[in-house]
C-alpha cells in the first residue's frame, strides 16, 4: 500500500489575496489599446502554402545521434537490469503465468526515453489555469521513478493551458452562472440524455451553440474525446470511406476505427494529393469488390494543435462540392480562438458554415468549460440523437459546465457585457501574432499560420526538451514540450499556447527568457527562409529591437507572408 | 594523340566504333584515377577478376538488375493495374457516383426524441419538474424513478457547497489534459481516495464513463491477445472488444460451466500452438449488468481466472456504491478482497457516486501505463474540478456512514419483492435484475412477447446479426420498434396518470452486437421514503396492467 501515497499530492491552501489581485492573476488587464488587433477575414481566399524552415543538416544529424545514443543506452540498461536486477523489472516479465501488461519491446520507449524526462510532464497544479498557473513543487527521485512534495508552490506564467480566450476564471459572470446552476440543477446530470439526462439548460446550450457556429442544430457531450470517438460509428459502416488528414487527432482516428470504415490518409494540408485520392477512390470503389462507396467523408481539423496550421477550407469546400463528398470539420482548437467574431475557421475564411456537413468542437479550450459539441443540419442531428451511443448509454453534461459554456458563448457573441468579447478576441489575435513574429525575428524556427494561438517552436534534439522545460520552469514559465509520437521523430518541439489573459508585458518577459535559453541551448537555427526581413536586417535580431519594433509590425500581414 | 590499342588487329571492327570506345575507355580510366584512393578499388577489382572471372560476370549482372529494379515504376495497387480510362470515361464515372445521405431519415425514430423528458429542476432529487416536446406537456412534482444518482448524496446542500467552493477556487474547466498541467491537486487526491476506498493500488480518472472501457482495454491488448467475455455485455464493452484487435470469445451469460469449457479449450489450443510469447488473456464481465441488472458469480470467476491464468476485468459502472455493505461493489458483496481478486475495475462517478466522469482501478504498473497509453486519458482534458471534489466528498461521507447504502438496499429489496411476488403480473412481466440492484429491469414474458409481437429474443438476435453482416444502412426492425413503442406507452401512462417517471432501457439496435430484449427500468434512490417507493411500485404495476390489457386507449 505504500505505493499509493506517492500519487497523493498535498492539497494547496488558497492564497490570501485581494479580489483585484486574484482577477489580475487570472486575466491580465489590458495595458494599452495598441495591443489589440482585429483578425482580418480572408474573404474566401485559400491559404498560401506555408514555407517551412528546415534546420541545417548538422542539427538533423545531431538529433538522430541523440536518439541513437539514448536507444543504445536504454538497451544496455535493459540488458543489465534484466540480468542482474530482476526484482526491479517485474512489471515487464511474465509473472505467475500471466503475460506482462506491457511487453519489454512495447514499453521500451516509455521506460527508457520518456521516464527520463517524466518530470516535465504531468506537473501537478492548483488553482485557476489563467494568466498564471500555480505549479506544485516536487522533487524527483531515482530518475523520476517517484516524487516527493515539499509543500511549496511556484506561480508560473501560463503558456501551457488551452485557455485561449482567458475564460478560466474564478470571478466574473461565467463563474456566477455556474454557481447558480449548482443550486438549481445540482452537480450530477442523472443519466444518459435519452433517459433522464436532459434539462432545459441542455436545450438552451444546444440552441446557443447552433446559432453561434451557424448551423441549424447542435448536440452537446460531456467529453470532447468521447464526442469524436463515438460519433463516426453512427453514420459510417465498412462500406464507407474516410479520407483523413494524416495529422488528425487520435479521437477522430479512434472513432473512425470503431465505425469499421476504410481510411485513406492524405499528406497534411496537401490539396492536390487529396483531389487525386478522391478521384481515384470514386472511380475504383471499394477494394476487391470495386462496388462504389456508400459515402465518402473528408475529415480535417480547423486548427491543428501540434502544427499551428489551418486547414485550407476554401479548397476543401470546392473539392467537397465538386465530388459530392461530405466534410467533417473538427474545430476543437479553432472555435472561439480564430476569426474576427471567434466563430472558427469559417469566420476566418468567410465561408458559410452551410458548406460544411458536420462541425465538431470542444468547450474545454476557448470557453473554459469542458465537453464537446456536434453541429449539423437539423435532420442529421435529429437522427443522431437517437443513434449515437453517447446519448443513449453515456452520462450527460453536468449543469455547471453548461452554464459556463452558455455564459462565455454569450460574452463572445456580444450578447452579454458588450465589448468584452471583442476585446478578448482582439487580444488573442495580437498576442499570437506578436509572439510568433518575435520568435521568428529572434531566429527560432516556428511553425503555423500568423493568427494561430498555438505557436510551436522547434527544438529538434530530444534532450533539449527537458532542458528547455526545466530552464523555463526555473524562470517561472510553464510550457509544454512534445515529441514523438505526437510529432515526427526528429521534430521535438515546445508548444506555446497563447491566451487573451496574457498582457503584452507578459509576452516580453517570455521573449527575454526564451531568447536567453535559446542562446544557451543553441536553438536559433532558423535560416531566415520563412521570415520576411525588414529593411535588409539580418534574420537574427537583438531582443531589445524585437520588443521595440514587433508590436507594431505584427499587425501587418506582409511580415508573415513571402 | 593515338589512343591505346585494345583489340588485336585480326578482329575486324569498324574504325569509328573502335575509336570512340577507346577514347571513352581512356577518359573513364583517367576520371577514375583522378579520384583520390581510387587505385585501391581498381586493384581490388582486378585482383578479384584474376581470382575468379565468373564472379565479375555475376556481379555485373547483379548491378544491372539492381539498377533496373530501382528504376522500374512501382506497380500500383487495385484499379490502376486495370485498363486505362480516358478522361471522358473518368468524368462520366465521377458524375455517375451518387453517395447515400450522411444520416438517415429520422421520421421513423422521431417518436423517441419526442418522448425524452426535459428536467426543469435537479435530476438528482426525488421529486422534479419535467416537460416534453416544446413545452406542450409539462408535469410538476414527478416522482423520480429514472435517475442514475442512486445514493443521492450529492444532492445534499452541503455537498453542493463543496462543488461551489471548488468553482470559486479552480474555475470550471481544467483547460488541458492531465499530462499538460491539467492535473490539479484535487484530481490526485480523488485518485488516492478512490484507490483507498475500493482497496486497490491506484486509480486513474477519465473524463467520461462510457469511454473508459474502450480506452483501457485497447491500451493493453494487441493482435493475438485473448478476451473471454460474457455474452450480455453492454455496448461500452462491445466497443472495447472491437477496438482491442484481440480475439474475442463469448461464454453463455453467467454460466460458469460454459466459461470453464471455453477456457479448457483455449488452454488446449495454446499448448498445441506453441506461441512465441505468452498472450495477454482477460475474462470480462460486468458487476451489475447494464442490460439485465443481474450479477455474475464472482467467486467462481476468480477461481477460474486463477486456475487458467487469466486477468479479470469487471465493469462496475452500476455496482459501485450499490452492492456490498458499504457500497464497495461486487467484491464486498461476495466477501472478496478486490486487490487480489479483480485485476481491473471500471467505474463511473456519474452513477451512485453522483458526480460525473469515469475511472479505472487496478495496480500501480497498470495505472502508470494507462497514463501514457490510454487514449481517453492522454488525449483528453481532465475532469472539471468541481466534479472531482464532489467525488471525494461523497466517498468521505460513505466511509463515515453507510446508511445511504443500507437504505438503498432495503428499498431495492422491497421493490424487487413487490414485482416478483405479484400474482397479477406473473404472466405479464419478468424481473431480470438481482434483488440488491438499485435498478429494476422489467421485460415482457416470452409468451406475451410472442403473442403480441411474434418474435423471441433469439429471432431478434438473428435478425440483428443478419443486418450487421449485410452492412445495411437502414437497421430498422419493425416488430422491435413496435414493442419499444408499447413499453413507452407504459412509461407515458405511469407519468400521466400517476406522476411517476420511469424509462425504457434505451438501446440502439445498430450498435448492439449481442442479444438484447426491450425492457423497462425503474430506479430507486436512497432518499425515497417507503411510501414513495410503494407508490412507485403500485403505479408501475397499474400502468403495466392497463396498457397490457388495452385500457390505455
Amino acid at each position: 500500500m505504500s505505493s499509493i501515497s506517492n500519487t497523493r499530492v498535498p492539497l494547496v491552501k488558497p492564497p490570501v489575496k485581494s479580489v483585484e489581485d486574484k482577477k489580475a492573476n487570472e486575466y491580465g488587464p489590458l495595458t494599452s489599446k495598441n495591443y489589440l488587433h482585429e483578425a482580418t477575414s480572408r474573404q474566401g481566399e485559400p491559404l498560401q502554402e506555408l514555407v517551412l524552415d528546415t534546420p541545417p543538416y548538422y542539427v538533423v544529424v545531431i538529433t538522430y545521434l541523440n536518439y541513437l545514443i539514448l536507444i543504445i543506452l536504454g538497451h544496455i540498461h535493459d540488458f543489465l537490469g534484466l540480468t542482474f536486477q530482476k526484482e526491479r523489472h517485474q512489471d515487464i516479465m511474465e509473472k505467475d503465468g500471466l503475460a506482462p501488461w506491457f511487453s519489454k519491446f512495447e514499453s521500451f520507449y516509455l521506460r527508457r526515453l520518456k521516464l527520463r524526462i517524466d518530470d516535465c510532464f504531468s506537473r501537478p497544479t492548483a488553482g485557476v489555469p489563467g494568466r498564471f498557473i500555480t505549479c506544485i513543487d516536487r522533487i524527483s527521485h531515482d530518475l523520476n521513478s517517484y516524487y516527493t512534495y515539499p509543500g511549496t508552490v511556484t506561480m508560473c506564467l501560463n503558456l501551457s493551458s488551452y485557455n485561449y480566450l482567458g475564460f478560466a476564471q474564478s470571478e466574473g459572470p461565467c463563474t456566477s452562472s455556474a454557481l447558480e446552476s449548482v443550486d438549481h440543477y445540482g452537480v450530477c446530470a442523472g443519466g444518459p440524455r435519452t433517459q433522464l439526462g436532459t434539462s432545459d439548460l441542455h436545450i438552451e446550450t444546444e440552441k446557443l451553440v447552433a446559432k453561434f457556429v451557424g448551423k441549424e442544430d447542435a448536440m452537446v457531450f460531456s467529453q470532447g474525446y468521447g464526442c469524436n470517438a463515438n460519433f463516426f460509428n453512427s453514420i459510417l459502416d465498412p462500406k464507407c470511406l474516410v479520407i483523413s488528414d494524416e495529422l488528425n487527432h487520435t479521437s477522430i482516428r479512434t472513432g473512425v476505427r470503431l465505425s469499421g470504415a476504410t481510411v485513406k490518409a492524405f499528406k497534411h494540408n496537401n490539396m492536390e494529393i487529396l483531389e487525386k485520392l478522391i478521384k481515384d477512390q470514386i472511380i475504383s470503389g471499394q477494394p476487391k469488390t470495386h462496388r462504389p462507396w456508400k459515402k465518402i467523408l473528408i475529415c480535417v481539423e480547423g486548427l491543428f494543435s501540434m502544427e499551428g496550421t489551418m486547414c485550407d477550407l476554401p479548397k476543401l469546400v470546392e473539392l467537397k462540392n465538386k465530388y459530392k463528398c461530405y466534410l467533417f470539420l473538427d474545430e476543437a482548437h479553432s472555435i472561439g480562438a480564430i476569426g474576427s467574431r471567434g466563430r472558427g475557421v469559417c469566420d476566418y475564411f468567410n465561408i458559410s458554415p452551410s458548406n460544411i456537413d458536420v462541425m465538431m468542437g470542444t468547450f474545454t479550450k476557448s470557453f473554459g468549460a469542458a465537453g464537446g459539441y456536434i453541429a449539423a443540419d437539423k435532420n442529421i442531428i435529429d437522427r443522431l440523437r437517437c443513434d449515437l451511443t453517447t446519448t443513449n448509454y453515456s452520462e450527460s453534461v453536468p449543469a455547471p459546465v453548461l452554464a459556463q459554456t452558455c455564459t462565455s458563448l454569450k460574452i463572445i457573441a456580444g450578447d452579454l457585457n458588450p465589448g468584452e468579447g471583442v476585446e478578448r478576441l482582439q487580444r488573442i489575435t495580437f498576442n499570437s501574432r506578436y509572439l510568433r513574429l518575435a520568435l521568428k525575428r529572434l531566429g527560432f524556427i516556428v511553425y503555423g499560420v500568423a493568427d494561430s494561438p498555438v505557436v510551436p517552436m522547434l527544438l529538434y534534439a530530444p534532450s533539449k526538451m527537458p532542458a528547455f522545460s526545466r530552464m523555463m520552469l526555473q524562470r517561472k514559465i510553464a510550457v509544454v514540450v512534445v515529441a514523438y509520437p505526437a510529432t515526427p521523430l526528429i521534430e521535438s518541439r515546445v508548444r506555446f499556447c497563447v491566451s487573451s489573459a496574457l498582457t503584452k508585458e507578459d509576452i516580453d518577459y517570455l521573449l527575454r527568457h526564451v531568447n536567453e535559453v535559446g542562446e544557451k541551448l543553441f536553438l536559433k537555427v532558423s535560416t531566415g527562409k520563412s521570415s520576411v526581413s525588414r529593411n535588409g536586417k539580418p534574420h537574427k535580431w537583438d531582443i531589445e529591437e524585437v520588443i521595440r519594433l514587433t508590436p507594431a509590425d505584427c499587425k501587418d500581414d506582409k511580415y508573415f507572408e513571402e | 594523340m593515338q589512343p591505346p590499342a585494345v583489340l588485336p588487329k585480326s578482329i575486324v571492327v569498324p574504325d569509328f566504333i573502335l575509336r570512340t570506345s577507346s577514347y571513352l575507355w581512356y577518359y573513364c580510366q583517367n576520371a577514375v584515377n583522378a579520384v583520390p584512393g581510387s587505385h585501391y578499388v581498381v586493384d581490388y577489382v582486378k585482383r578479384s577478376h584474376q581470382h575468379d572471372p565468373y564472379r565479375t560476370v555475376v556481379e555485373i549482372f547483379l548491378i544491372i538488375y539492381g539498377i533496373v529494379y530501382f528504376l522500374r515504376k512501382p506497380r500500383k495497387q487495385g484499379f490502376q493495374a486495370g485498363p486505362k480510362l480516358s478522361n471522358k470515361e473518368v468524368e462520366a464515372l465521377l458524375d455517375e457516383w451518387q453517395p447515400e445521405p450522411l444520416a438517415q431519415d429520422s421520421s421513423k425514430v422521431e417518436w423517441r426524441t419526442q418522448k425524452i423528458p426535459v428536467a426543469l429542476t435537479s435530476c438528482s432529487n426525488t421529486y422534479l419538474d419535467i416537460e416534453r416536446v416544446d413545452e406542450a406537456e409539462a408535469v410538476k412534482d414527478v416522482l423520480n424513478c429514472s435517475s442514475n444518482n442512486f445514493l443521492q448524496i450529492s444532492s445534499e446542500t452541503s455537498v453542493k457547497e463543496v462543488a461551489k467552493n471548488a468553482i470559486h477556487r479552480y474555475g470550471v474547466g481544467s483547460c488541458g489534459p492531465a499530462g499538460f498541467y491539467g492535473n490539479l491537486d484535487v484530481h490526485t487526491i480523488l485518485e488516492y481516495d478512490l484507490a483507498r476506498y475500493f482497496n486497490t493500488e491506484n486509480a486513474v480518472l477519465y473524463g467520461q464513463d462510457f469511454c473508459v472501457a474502450a480506452s483501457v482495454v485497447s491500451a493493453f491488448t494487441k493482435r493475438g491477445d485473448v478476451i473471454v467475455a460474457d455474452d450480455r455485455c453492454s455496448v461500452s464493452l462491445q466497443n472495447a472488444f472491437q477496438l482491442s484487435r484481440s480475439t474475442v470469445y463469448y461464454y453463455d451469460h453467467n454460466d460458469m460451466d460454459s466459461l470453464e469449457e471455453l477456457l479448457q479449450q483455449l488452454q488446449e489450443r495454446e499448448l498445441q500452438d506453441k506461441l512465441p510469447a505468452l498472450p495477454r488473456k482477460f475474462i470480462v464481465t460486468e458487476g451489475l449488468f447494464h442490460n439485465l441488472g443481474d450479477i455474475p458469480p464472482l467467486p467462481k470467476l476468480v477461481e477460474l481466472k486463477r486456475k487458467y491464468k487469466f486477468r479479470l476485468l469487471v465493469d462496475e459502472t452500476f455496482s459501485l456504491g450499490v452492492l456490498g455493505a458499504t457500497g464497495r461493489g461486487i467484491t464486498e458483496h461476495f466477501g472478496l478482497d478486490r486487490q487480489s481478486s479483480v485485476d481491473l475495475t471500471i467505474g463511473s462517478l456519474g452513477t451512485a457516486l453522483g458526480s460525473s466522469g469515469g475511472f479505472a482501478l487496478g495496480d500501480n504498473v497498470m495505472s502508470l501505463h494507462q497514463r501514457i497509453g490510454s487514449h481517453a486519458y492522454t488525449f483528453s482534458a481532465s475532469l472539471p474540478s468541481f466534479t472531482v471534489t464532489v467525488g471525494s466528498e461523497v466517498l468521505r461521507r460513505l466511509e463515515e456512514d453507510n446508511t445511504a447504502v443500507k437504505k438503498l438496499r432495503q428499498l431495492a429489496n422491497q421493490m424487487h419483492q413487490f414485482f416478483r411476488d405479484d400474482q397479477e403480473l406473473r404472466n405479464v412481466i419478468e424481473v431480470t435484475s438481482n434483488n440488491d440492484s438499485s435498478v429494476l429491469h422489467l421485460r415482457l414474458t416470452d409468451d406475451l412477447r410472442f403473442e403480441k409481437f411474434q418474435y423471441t429474443e433469439d429471432s431478434l438476435f438473428e435478425d440483428i446479426n443478419a443486418m450487421h453482416s449485410k452492412y445495411l444502412t437502414d437497421k430498422h426492425i419493425e416488430y422491435y420498434e413496435l414493442e419499444e413503442k408499447f413499453l413507452q406507452q407504459i412509461v407515458d401512462f405511469a407519468l400521466k396518470e400517476y406522476g411517476v417517471l420511469i424509462s425504457r432501457n434505451t438501446f440502439v439496435l445498430k450498435h448492439e452486437t449481442l442479444p438484447i430484449t426491450p425492457s423497462l427500468k425503474v430506479c430507486c434512490g436512497a432518499k425515497m421514503s417507503d411510501q414513495d417507493l410503494f407508490r412507485a411500485c403500485n403505479s408501475v404495476k397499474m400502468a403495466i396492467l392497463s396498457v397490457v390489457n388495452g385500457k390505455s386507449q
